[in-house]
């Protein structure tokens, strides 16, 4: 039976409604997630985490300061939760009224209690059991949300809305064919009304691109192609047919800055990987930075980070926005640490280069000279015989995301120093195979050993501040504080948590498992601040036990 | 410094056991030993495998492949892993273009990085090596439930490793230690010092086996000082300690340790 409320009873009813969402709106607490919320980042009431990167930027700076340097060693675990799944947490959790929205390995998903760690739903795609291709583990880097929806990418190159409330698939879009090397795995972000998400495959001579979808409806609203078509410019830094299949994929989260309406996003390697006679050129726009229009997808402007790469340099760090005094003039800039081993402040307007400098020992390239190429030193192209070269494959730095403190203008970056001996042949191309052209050898002797160290830098000058160096290369990201803390994870297990005035260290504790490709993130929760901690297939939440509880709101 | 001389007989000897090995098969796999196979599984690897595993098949982003005979897998075993995959994990199912023979070939490959095959076919008089081995190597290196622990246990060496480079090993020419096997002193608060070797550390911890064999974890707040002295526990026997004939007999008798059947009537 359909029941008709008249108009009036309709507006009575709304009205209280109303009231309670403009109350708590300030809180982020029941309704809709808004652009105006995802627009303003992490707030001092610390009631939410609604972005990837805590904010369009990617500062991963939170401004919660009750946890500090004094009181850090008196952390206490609230609870764990575990994925029962294969795999681990590379997820960057999002945050809002007191519920957790984790997405796991293995397309599994949860809105799991802030309060208990119980879960409140939970959502598993069933994947094809054969013929992924995701290369580098069946992971998952996040959801996005707007509105009373969530949305994920799918290891069988989809994108999924979910409703918040249960879970339940609200669209399915298809962005490619996993069968020809297509995944997903990067955290979609929101902008305006759009979607944006970007595909990996760059081992499986895929041709990448970004996409941007209707939040409401799952429809594609625009494409980016990260390798030029015919007649485009670009095309022609790709010898012969060598761009249909020259990988370039998109796989980790952009930044976005609202006063250009413009997205910026790192793109992956060209393929094959390491053989270079099979891709002659520069190979557009792979290894680059793009600067996209949100609402088209047109680019404004490209910095080709590592022209023509042979050694798996993707290009896909985050990129983190801000406005910097350099040399008396204030710009505005995207930084960018990457994985070829130079750190970059770019302005944002342009692409023009202000500082490159390297951040880890690296011996391809000696200086990145004016114009933004980098210098090239000989002896570098991998061949059968091979031929060493710093950094290693996995780089400098990598997927695992920065942090920036925008009180002090400092950048964290999660170094790696490793070597390695580069192989290449020529490959053939079947769809949906790997395609890589080569191998590398890491070098590790008693002489020689990789280790890792998180490095304070200088955005302006590319300086280093401080370091914290580790025995073995970490793959987690970082958090930063108000209360000058820094969250990280090294390769042994351990939460790490620095003073990120000068990298002291202040606080571990075992996890059992590494923070791997992601950082903790921090909200609060009934007046106590809350470090939620990923590793391995668990999911911590740490709190200190001597702040009262006030569940008042 | 080790005689040169010593290497080159040692070498020699190991290349005669190549050439009594050659065209022997052993398990399920058609090819081990097959010379031409395993050039041509080499081949396969490079293409297929080596972009995961590394050039050395020591591991990259999938796992080190050159102590898994030596972990127990069989060629059976690893055949399927590699014509079907790990469900549920980055390992994909090989090619299926690529023919069980194929996946032979690059196991008879992976084989020959992995082990000595059968290449320790000598004439040592392997019961006077184990004479030898129990008075001289057992105090820290354990056969089949008898022998020391400070040393890796040596029951499956056979299987593990190739005659030079246990004969580099044993003559001291290698310095490095294996993980789980390096050498740490701690020194305590009160000045006593802890010798052993090294079974895991991190940034706040050290987990040791002390030379009377005792495991026990320390942390570094606990202790004045963590030292890794960079030679390996293990001392060289030159050849005034082990003449070169007990060396060739301790080689015999390590040569027919192929596992440990715990399971098995004693």
């Amino acid at each position: 039976m359909r029941v008709t409320l008249s108009r009036t009873v309709r507006i009575a009813l709304l009205l209280p409604l109303a009231g309670i969402a403009t109350l708590v709106a300030q809180q982020g607490a029941p309704g809709l997630v808004t652009n105006q919320e995802i627009l303003d980042g992490l707030k001092e009431d610390g009631s939410r985490w609604v972005t990837f990167g805590g904010n369009y930027a990617n500062h991963r700076f939170s401004p919660l300061t009750q946890i500090t340097p004094e009181n850090v060693g008196r952390l206490k675990q609230q609870w764990t939760l575990q994925t029962n799944t294969l795999g681990n947490f590379e997820t960057t959790t999002l945050v809002r009224d007191n519920v957790l929205y984790v997405t796991g390995p293995q397309n599994v998903a949860w809105a799991i209690d802030a309060r208990s760690g119980r879960q409140i739903w939970r959502y598993r795609r069933e994947l094809p059991a054969t013929g992924l291709t995701a290369c580098c583990g069946l992971v998952n880097r996040g959801f996005a949300a707007l509105g009373d929806k969530l949305f994920m990418t799918t290891l069988d190159a989809h994108v999924l809305a979910l409703d918040m409330k249960t879970g339940a698939v609200v669209w399915d879009a298809t962005l490619e064919d996993y069968k020809t090397g297509y995944a997903a795995t990067i955290a979609p972000i929101v902008v305006k009304d759009k979607v944006i998400v970007g595909v990996a495959g760059g081992e499986f001579g895929i041709r990448g691109f970004i996409d941007a979808y209707e939040a409401n409806t799952g429809k594609r609203a625009w494409r980016f192609y990260t390798i030029p078509g015919p007649g485009e410019p670009g095309h022609n830094t790709w010898a012969g047919d060598s761009w249909k299949i020259g990988g370039s994929g998109v796989w980790v989260t952009g930044a976005y800055d609202p006063e250009q309406n413009l997205l910026f996003y790192g793109t992956g390697n060209p393929g094959p990987d390491y053989h270079s006679e099979s891709r002659e050129g520069d190979n557009l726009y792979s290894d680059s930075i793009v600067a996209l229009d949100a609402d088209t997808g047109k680019l404004k402007w490209y910095y080709q980070f590592t022209p023509h790469d042979v050694h798996d340099y993707d290009s896909t760090e985050v990129p983190i926005l801000a406005d910097l005094t350099i040399n008396g003039r204030l710009r505005k800039t995207v930084m960018f640490a990457n994985r070829n081993g130079f750190y970059y402040t770019l302005d944002r307007t342009d692409g023009k280069i202000i500082v490159a400098k390297p951040f880890v020992t690296t011996t391809w390239a000696k200086e990145i000279d004016a114009q933004g190429r980098p210098m090239l030193l000989p002896g570098h192209k991998p061949d059968e015989k091979g031929e060493t070269t710093c950094p290693d494959l996995t780089g400098g730095t990598n997927f695992w995301p920065p942090s920036f403190d925008p009180r002090t203008r400092t950048f964290f970056v999660n170094a790696r120093e490793a070597c390695a001996i580069f192989y290449a042949y020529k490959p053939e191309y079947v769809p949906g195979q790997r395609f890589t052209g080569g191998a590398q050898q890491l070098i590790n002797t008693r002489d020689q050993k990789p280790f890792g160290a998180i490095r304070a830098i200088d955005p302006t000058t590319g300086d280093r501040k401080w370091e914290f160096r580790m025995e073995t290369p970490s793959r987690s990201g970082i958090l930063t504080t108000a209360s000058n803390l820094l969250f990280t994870g090294d390769s042994e297990g351990n939460l790490v948590v620095l003073d990120s005035r000068n990298g002291k260290l202040l606080f571990t504790y075992q996890m059992g498992a590494n923070l791997h490709g992601t950082s903790p993130v921090t909200y609060m929760l009934d007046g106590r601040q809350q470090i939620l901690v990923p590793a391995g297939t668990s999911l911590t939440a740490w709190a200190l036990p001597d702040v009262p509880r006030s569940t008042a709101q | 410094m080790p005689s040169t001389k010593i290497v080159s007989v040692a070498t020699l000897i190991w290349l005669l056991g190549v050439a009594v090995a050659t065209g022997q098969t052993q398990g399920g796999n058609p090819h081990t030993g097959n010379e031409a196979a395993i050039k041509a599984g080499m081949a396969l690897f490079r293409f297929r495998c080596a972009d995961c595993h590394g050039m050395d098949a020591k591991g990259v982003r999938g796992p080190d492949l050159t102590q898994i005979w030596a972990s127990g897998r069989t060629d059976e075993g690893l055949f399927g892993t590699v014509r079907n995959g790990v469900s549920g994990t980055e390992m994909p199912a090989v090619d299926p273009r690529t023919s069980d023979d194929e996946v032979w070939k690059i196991l008879a490959y992976l084989r020959t990085l992995a082990a000595p095959t059968l290449t320790d076919q000598v004439a040592g008089n392997a019961d006077n090596g184990e004479r030898v081995f129990r008075a001289q190597c057992a105090g820290c290196h354990r056969v089949k439930g008898r022998g020391g622990r400070l040393g890796p246990d040596l029951s499956r060496v056979g299987n593990a490793r190739t005659r030079p480079m246990l004969v580099r090993r044993i003559r001291g020419a290698v310095e490095d230690s294996l993980s789980g096997y390096e050498p740490v002193t701690i020194t305590t608060k009160n000045g006593q010092t802890i010798q052993g070797v090294k079974k895991n550390e991190d940034l706040t911890s050290v987990q040791i086996m002390d030379t009377r064999e005792r495991i026990q974890g320390y942390l570094r707040s606990d202790v004045r000082n963590v030292e890794n002295p960079t030679k390996s526990a293990m001392p060289a026997f030159g050849p005034d300690r082990l003449s070169e004939s007990d060396l060739n007999d301790v080689l015999s008798y390590l040569s027919t340790l192929k596992g440990f059947d715990p399971s098995a009537p004693k």
